[in-house]
């Protein structure tokens, strides 16, 4: 065998061997990123939660045509816009208008004349995507946010949210939530708006029940671990069980979830408001209806 | 040592196409103290109208200078040079001028003709004759079938072809001419002595430097030698030989002061 | 005038005979085109996204156009010796000076309007509405700015030796100054003296580029601006210009060929 060969052929091995022993010791060290199986995750490793907090974010300017405040405007003003859209919508009108009024304010009254002059060159006035259909241009910023960091929850039921309730694609926010939950399988908040999909789209409540039962064990779950509850998101299940349970004439399990909500929720007047009406609605139900009482959803 | 004019050959009532005055040209170098070097000192002379007018010295005379200070690229210390009467810090002394730099470099992705055009433009060349200058001077320099090609494509002595295209565009009535046939065969050299004497019996004036004194003895009226910045002669080829009793080379040596084996 | 016009005709020429432009455009054309065909949760009317980077990449590519054009002219003319044969014709340095700047300037509003028909026809693809308007002001505005880049640009390149770091410290400058800008007079007010006042000079001495950076009032649909504020900033412009072009040509005039 001539001599050039040989050395070609011993390289190769040589190469060979080092390889094998170089890979697992490269998988050790290497961490997330060496096991990860998507190619964003190993080009871009850990920076790609920052870009993918940056699209959420941007989702959030296009919600607002534009007008937001960038980082000098937010440490000069001091509270950050907040980018849930979904969670304005969610608000009340009130608690809405008093975040449209924080939200004008942001730029402030002009500095100079070259900050007045400016201002007819960028978006300087507050605004919505309002119109009907016109929520759908913030849907490539989620959808990019979702696929660089699978693991913040937030995308999903934000953007599910909007495709439900403002675009009429309801297939397309069950499956963009299915997708959420597979990539966090314990987050209550995703199983949450999935059930909210089955009952108020899919008028499903059997489903829906199921769901945000579901969510619930998910929930106590993660306080029990964390020993941080997110009061906010439990309420919300609570209330959806409860009104569920209600419009089914479960009255014994609607007042279950009622009393539960009672000890977290920042108005347990008005709660207790509504466990006495309903307490009243069972008493004047006819017998056949109230026997309904006993009745218990099966999963 | 001060210029030895050798004659002054003017007719009377002639008034000279190109003057320098005293001419002072000073460089500052870069270096700490700023040291001065003088490239041209207390310089003048003059060129008449249809004489061919030879600027010789050696490397480093500051002939190039000269010519840089003649055509505005470089400022003037002390002195003055007017061509046409203007000073030569207007353009507009340039209007009437020919150049034909060393080393020839055009614009390469400009065909001739674009080129040529865009010359013209300068020289506010009325549209309608631009076309038929072109033509002339594209043929009187053997360019016309190359005249739609880029200049990225030419050979040397294409470049210096086109170089000389350019500087008659105008039809100058003084062509200063810088080293012409450095980097030229013997037929090219020809062509532009032919080119010159040419021009010479048009009345036109030539000013041109050069080295290459065999050239410069068969073609020019009048010479100036210059050697470290300063003036050593000017005066005919003739009475120059004369005077020295031998070849202008000799001249030109025994003028600069070298003696062979002295470097 | 004469002079100037037929230096920018030949600056012109350099352009569309060179590779960049076409090799920019084509790829903002398939960039977009690209990022065209995704389809977002089966929606094919979301248009907004596309604008966008379509707009960016116009940015980014006449910026790449001017700066890359103007950094070039004069020290390619010293290098190639070009300026030799052309300073020695009855033309002035302040002449060439204007004639490079037109040129440029010139060369970068025809490319601009290749570029914005292309985003004019995706835009109306999609949205199936014409906003003339803002579109016209848009362009407008962005040739304006291109040419406060190019004067600027032509002053770093007799001040600076090589064309790349002129064109390096010019793209630092001019991307500073777009993304932070706006932005500088917030700094002051946290800062304490002196800086506070340094960066308050520097605020009201930089030309504000970003002033006519209008793509979030294009991409959101938002009313035209008034045209009498569009005339102030184009003359806001031109002054910008002016003063880099003056500043130049005093530079210049004085400099040494050889």
């Amino acid at each position: 065998m001539p001599a050039p060969s040989l050395i070609l052929a011993l390289l190769f091995v040589v190469c060979f061997t080092l390889a094998t022993w170089l890979q697992p010791w490269h998988q050790s060290w290497a961490g997330g990123r060496a096991q990860s199986d998507s190619l964003l995750g190993v080009v871009m490793g850990n920076s790609r939660q920052l870009f993918a907090n940056h699209f959420f974010t941007k989702a959030d300017v296009y919600f607002h045509s534009g007008y937001y405040p960038s980082v000098f405007d937010q440490a000069i003003g001091g509270a950050p816009h907040i980018t849930a859209a979904k969670d304005a919508a969610a608000e009340t009108d009130a608690e809405h208008g008093r975040e449209q009024s924080e939200e004008a304010g942001f730029l402030g009254p002009p500095r100079d004349w070259i900050d007045r002059f400016s201002r007819n060159f960028y978006p300087s006035r507050h605004s919505h995507l309002d119109r009907p259909g016109e929520a759908r241009e913030i849907l490539p910023w989620l959808r990019i946010a979702a696929d660089l960091d699978p693991h913040k929850v937030e995308t999903y039921t934000v953007a599910a949210y909007w495709l439900r309730e403002h675009l009429n694609r309801v297939d397309e926010a069950e499956q963009l939530l299915r997708e959420g939950w597979r990539a966090n399988p314990d987050s209550y908040e995703i199983l949450f708006e999935l059930g909210r999909v089955f009952d108020e789209n899919r008028h499903d409540s059997q489903r829906a029940r199921n769901v945000w039962e579901l969510a619930l064990g998910k929930w106590r779950q993660r306080s029990a671990r964390n020993g941080e509850p997110d009061d906010f998101v439990l309420e919300q299940i609570l209330t959806r069980l409860a009104q569920l349970e209600e419009r089914e004439g479960h009255w014994e399990k609607a007042l279950s979830y009622l009393e539960k909500l009672e000890a977290v929720s920042p108005k347990p007047e008005a709660i207790q408001q509504q466990i006495n009406d309903l307490k009243k609605k069972v008493v004047s139900a006819p017998p056949a209806n109230r026997s309904g009482a006993q009745q218990t959803g099966k999963p | 040592m001060p210029a030895q004019a050798v004659t002054t050959a003017k007719l009377p009532g002639m008034k000279p196409i190109l003057k320098i005055e005293d001419l002072v040209v000073e460089y500052r170098t870069r270096e700490f103290g700023q040291r001065v070097t003088v490239a041209v000192n207390r310089l003048s002379l003059e060129v008449f109208p249809g004489e061919v007018f030879g600027f010789l010295g050696p490397n480093g005379a500051g002939k190039t200078t000269t010519v840089n200070v003649l055509l505005g690229f470089v400022p003037v210390t002390r002195g003055a040079a007017y061509i046409f009467n203007v000073n030569v810090r207007d353009p507009i002394a340039r209007q009437r001028i020919g150049y034909l730099p060393e080393l020839t470099y055009y614009y390469k992705f400009l065909t001739a003709e674009e080129l040529l055009r865009f010359y013209a433009r300068i020289f506010r060349i009325p549209r309608a004759e631009i076309g038929p200058r072109i033509d002339e001077v594209l043929k009187l320099v053997g360019l016309d079938t190359a005249r739609k090609r880029p200049i990225k494509t030419y050979s040397k002595g294409m470049q210096q072809r086109i170089g000389l295209a350019q500087a008659l565009i105008n039809e100058p009535d003084l062509l200063i001419l810088d080293e012409p046939t450095s980097g030229l065969d013997p037929i090219g050299r020809m062509n532009v002595r032919e080119m010159i004497q040419r021009l010479k019996s048009k009345g036109k004036t030539v000013f041109f430097s050069s080295h290459e004194l065999g050239e410069v003895e068969t073609v020019c009226d009048r010479v100036a030698i210059l050697h470290q910045g300063e003036l050593k002669a000017t005066g005919r080829v003739s009475d120059l030989v004369e005077k020295y009793k031998c070849n202008l080379e000799q001249a030109f040596l025994k003028v600069i002061g070298y003696e062979p084996g002295h470097e | 005038m004469n002079n100037a016009l037929s230096v920018a005709s030949i600056v012109i020429k350099e352009l569309y005979r060179r590779k960049d432009f076409y090799v920019l455009f084509v790829l903002t054309a398939i960039i977009t085109l690209l990022m065209g065909s995704l389809h977002f949760f089966n929606d094919d009317r979301i248009v907004r996204y596309l604008k966008e980077i379509c707009l960016l990449l116009i940015w980014i590519s006449a910026l790449a156009i001017a700066v890359g054009t103007s950094a070039r002219q004069i020290p390619a003319e010293r290098e190639n010796r070009t300026i030799f044969p052309l300073l020695a014709k009855p033309i002035t340095r302040g002449q060439l000076i204007a004639g490079k700047f037109l040129g440029c300037w010139l060369a970068c509003g025809l490319a601009l309007i290749v570029f914005y028909f292309f985003f004019g026809v995706i835009s109306v693809s999609r949205e199936h509405q014409w906003a003339a308007a803002s579109f016209f002001q848009a362009l407008w505005l962005h040739w304006w700015m291109l040419g406060v880049v190019v004067a600027m640009t032509l002053l770093g390149s007799v001040v600076f030796a090589a064309p790349s770091s002129n064109g390096t410290i010019c793209l630092l400058i001019i991307l500073s100054i777009l993304l932070l800008g706006r932005h500088l007079n917030k700094v002051a007010v946290q800062l304490a003296e002196p800086m506070s006042g340094v960066v308050s000079a520097v605020y009201f001495a930089v030309p504000h580029l970003e002033l006519f950076d209008v793509r979030d009032l294009v991409v959101h649909n938002w009313d035209p601006i008034n045209w009498l504020i569009c005339v102030g900033a184009t003359l806001y412009a031109a002054a910008y210009a002016i003063f880099f072009l003056f500043a130049t040509w005093l530079v210049f005039r004085r400099q040494p060929l050889v």
